[in-house]
């Protein structure tokens, strides 16, 4: 016990102690200026990285990181001349928008990011705006499809891909080009859920647009029987038959209707169908689906980064292994959008407050081209700040393959319509 | 009129449907006094075994029914009796520790299957799936008519069984009282599994039929809880005569409402109907609940 004293008497305790705080404080500013030297953008993903939305997220992540990893091939984000690396930072809203909201706090100011990539669910994407607004720090959501999260008007958020009620409308017309003999009525089922009822109200007032008449337009609970209404739209005998509504349903709509020996000349859903569970589920029975896609890897454009569509769907499928689907693309080009804002900006890392509110500013004046398509973000109305500017593909299922039929400019095959009655 | 025609069938149908899994849920409620809320999870694993039969083994989703029945009904068989040892402990509020430990099993259900089979929803299909009649200018769906065949025949079997055979005679002597019955020499915990495996098997077999007429995926177990829970109320609870009544009852409104006031009604004039017999006959349409 002596002998410990004597060599841990207090007096060295707290000598050592001193000692070692004075080098630590004299070693933390050859830290800074290390990271001062060399300089990076700091930009935050929040999104679902667990619980069960945790594929929808891993999918925006990978996109993102897409592009983090074509711009550090390249040296970094252009600014004034230079390139500046961008280090990115990652939370998790476990798949909830509370938990999102929180998350994204700690990416600011823990982490202290320059801009945020926003979440896979819309819930989500609109949890997070009000933080992004506090903080004061803008977010481009690559995935975001709710008509909802535009209306709010949120000042600091951008999204990529349309609002589902633009996309669902606008493909009613194509679909109606496409059609010979030409589609005159369409008759909307509508799942009263979110999401789900926003593509159906889409369909609802894009048929006037598209030159259709509205036979009918069904609200439908999710718990609900769908024979009544199928027999109700086989008895109106319309043309198209539009369903906004989630992949289940949109199952159940197809066995109810062949169930009932009722086929239109097309059935057109949102969402879904592109997920190989629906045409693994239906089998035969899924050929003919006509479904909305807002990228696809056969679409003709392209931009420096990346190349073409084709370029990058097949980087992305050295990295992913697998073909990209147009969320990890808008994902992807929500990288793009940032980097031609911050080299139209010119300042350079770290960024202040008020640079970041020029940030914004600069996100809100984008204009260009990307293998993703058109980017320019509306600056009033129902879908502020959205990127409404890409043409939705339909796409229909043939032979268990889903394939672009439309508008021609994009098809890689003949639209078949009408479809042939039920075998 | 061929669309009133079409309504009705599809209503008569739709009941038939929804009888198939809430005939058993009654007899379950009448011997061990508990709402069972696993009755959805009982349903989707039914479902699940018909996807498998077909998609693993290629074979006709309606072999998977008697399978269900002998898997499912051996499962029950044990997990009855956990169930009859809560409801009859001697802890306080033994029933709502019974509801307790049922909703216990169905998220536990639910969350085994999300995790074992993940989201994406599946098929049954069968030799019947979308083949459909014309009669008139009625078109029959072929396997809703075996699902509503079906709810006919289990109501029928059990009515035989209840009240033709002394089995069936102690199953009623014990859902009316089990401390009388348990006096004349009735073995109330094992005749309890016996009554919960029966259940979990009948409900099982439905969910093939639920899997071939709609689709499956482990979130659409609490859809077929609350119906149960809903033709329960309707028929009085532990009613199984009154079950098929009440079932076909719902169907018919809900068909009617979607098809000549609008779809987004129906759940509205269902809970009407509820709250109308709740007030006017607390023991269900037909006066024989509890």
């Amino acid at each position: 016990m002596a002998i410990i004293d004597r060599f841990f008497s207090r007096r060295r305790f707290l000598g050592g102690s001193a000692m070692a705080i004075t080098a630590s404080a004299l070693g933390m500013p050859s830290v800074r200026t290390a990271r001062a030297q060399a300089a990076t953008f700091k930009a935050g993903v929040i999104t679902s990285l667990s619980g069960e939305n945790i594929l929808g997220g891993n999918l925006t992540k990978q996109g993102y990181d897409l592009w983090a990893d074509a711009i550090k091939a390249k040296g970094g984000v252009e600014v004034a001349g230079d390139r500046f690396k961008v280090e990115m930072f990652y939370g998790d809203d476990q798949s909830s928008p509370a938990t999102g909201a929180d998350a994204a706090e700690r990416l600011i100011v823990q982490n202290g990011v320059d801009v945020l990539f926003g979440p896979y669910t819309s819930g989500s994407t609109i949890a997070v705006q009000p933080i992004c607004q506090k903080y004061q720090v803008p977010m481009i959501s690559g995935s975001a499809e709710s008509p909802n999260v535009w209306k709010a008007k949120p000042e600091f958020n951008f999204g990529i891909i349309p609002a589902v009620d633009t996309t669902s409308g606008l493909s009613l017309g194509v679909l109606a080009k496409l059609s010979n003999p030409a589609a005159k009525t369409v008759a909307v089922i509508s799942v009263n859920e979110p999401f789900s009822k926003e593509t159906g109200e889409g369909f609802r007032d894009g048929a006037k647009a598209a030159g259709l008449e509205l036979a009918t337009y069904e609200l439908v609970p999710p718990e609900g029987d769908l024979t009544p209404v199928i027999s109700k739209i086989a008895a109106l005998n319309p043309d198209i038959v539009a369903v906004g509504g989630h992949e289940e349903v949109l199952i159940n709509v197809v066995k109810t209707s062949k169930s009932l020996n009722y086929r239109p000349k097309a059935l057109i859903m949102h969402y879904g169908i592109t997920n190989p569970a629906f045409a693994q589920a239906l089998g035969a029975d899924a050929d003919g689906t006509t479904g909305v896609v807002v990228w696809l890897p056969t679409v003709s454009y392209k931009d420096d980064l990346f190349g073409t569509a084709k370029d990058f769907a097949q980087m992305a499928q050295k990295k992913l292994g697998g073909e990209p689907d147009y969320t990890a693309a808008a994902c992807a080009a929500s990288g793009l959008v940032l980097g031609d804002a911050l080299k139209r900006l010119g300042k350079k890392p770290a960024l202040t407050p008020e640079d970041r509110v020029a940030l914004k500013d600069a996100i809100a004046e984008t204009d260009i081209q990307t293998f993703y398509g058109p980017i320019k973000f509306e600056k009033d109305g129902p879908h502020y700040h959205d990127n409404i500017q890409p043409v939705p593909v339909l796409v229909q299922i043939q032979g268990g393959k889903t394939v672009a039929v439309g508008p021609k400019e994009a098809a890689a095959a003949d639209y078949i319509y009408p479809l042939p009655a039920w075998k | 009129m061929d669309l009133f025609l079409q309504t009705l069938l599809n209503g008569l149908l739709i009941g038939g449907v929804i009888a198939t899994f809430t005939i058993a849920f009654q007899l379950a409620f009448g011997v061990l006094h508990v709402i069972d809320f696993a009755v959805g999870g009982w349903v989707v694993l039914g479902g699940y075994l018909g996807y498998y039969v077909t998609a693993w083994l290629g074979l006709d989703g309606f072999i998977a029914i008697p399978l269900a029945f002998v898997l499912f009904g051996a499962v029950g068989y044990l997990i009855g009796p956990v169930l009859y040892n809560v409801r009859n402990s001697r802890t306080a509020r033994p029933e709502l520790m019974a509801l307790a430990l049922s909703f216990g099993l169905f998220t536990l259900l639910r969350g085994g299957m999300l995790t074992a089979w993940g989201f994406n929803t599946r098929n049954v299909t069968t030799t019947l799936s979308g083949e459909s009649l014309a009669i008139g200018p009625v078109t029959v769906p072929l396997i809703r008519v075996v699902a509503a065949v079906f709810a006919a025949a289990i109501a029928g079997g059990l009515f035989l069984f209840l009240y033709r055979s002394r089995y069936g005679l102690a199953i009623r002597a014990t859902a009316e009282n089990r401390h009388n019955a348990a006096l004349m020499g009735v073995n109330i915990g094992r005749l309890s599994a016996n009554v919960y495996g029966l259940y979990a098997g009948i409900t099982a077999m439905a969910g093939v039929l639920m899997g071939a007429i709609y689709s499956v995926n482990p979130e659409v177990g609490l859809r077929y809880t609350l119906f149960a829970f809903f033709v329960a109320v309707l028929a009085g609870l532990g009613s199984v005569e009154g079950a098929l009544v009440a079932a076909l009852l719902l169907g018919v409104i809900e068909a009617f409402v979607s098809t000549y006031v609008g779809a987004s009604y129906s759940l509205l004039a269902i809970f009407t109907t509820l709250f109308l017999v709740l007030l006017i006959s607390p023991r269900g349409i037909l006066r024989r609940g509890l």
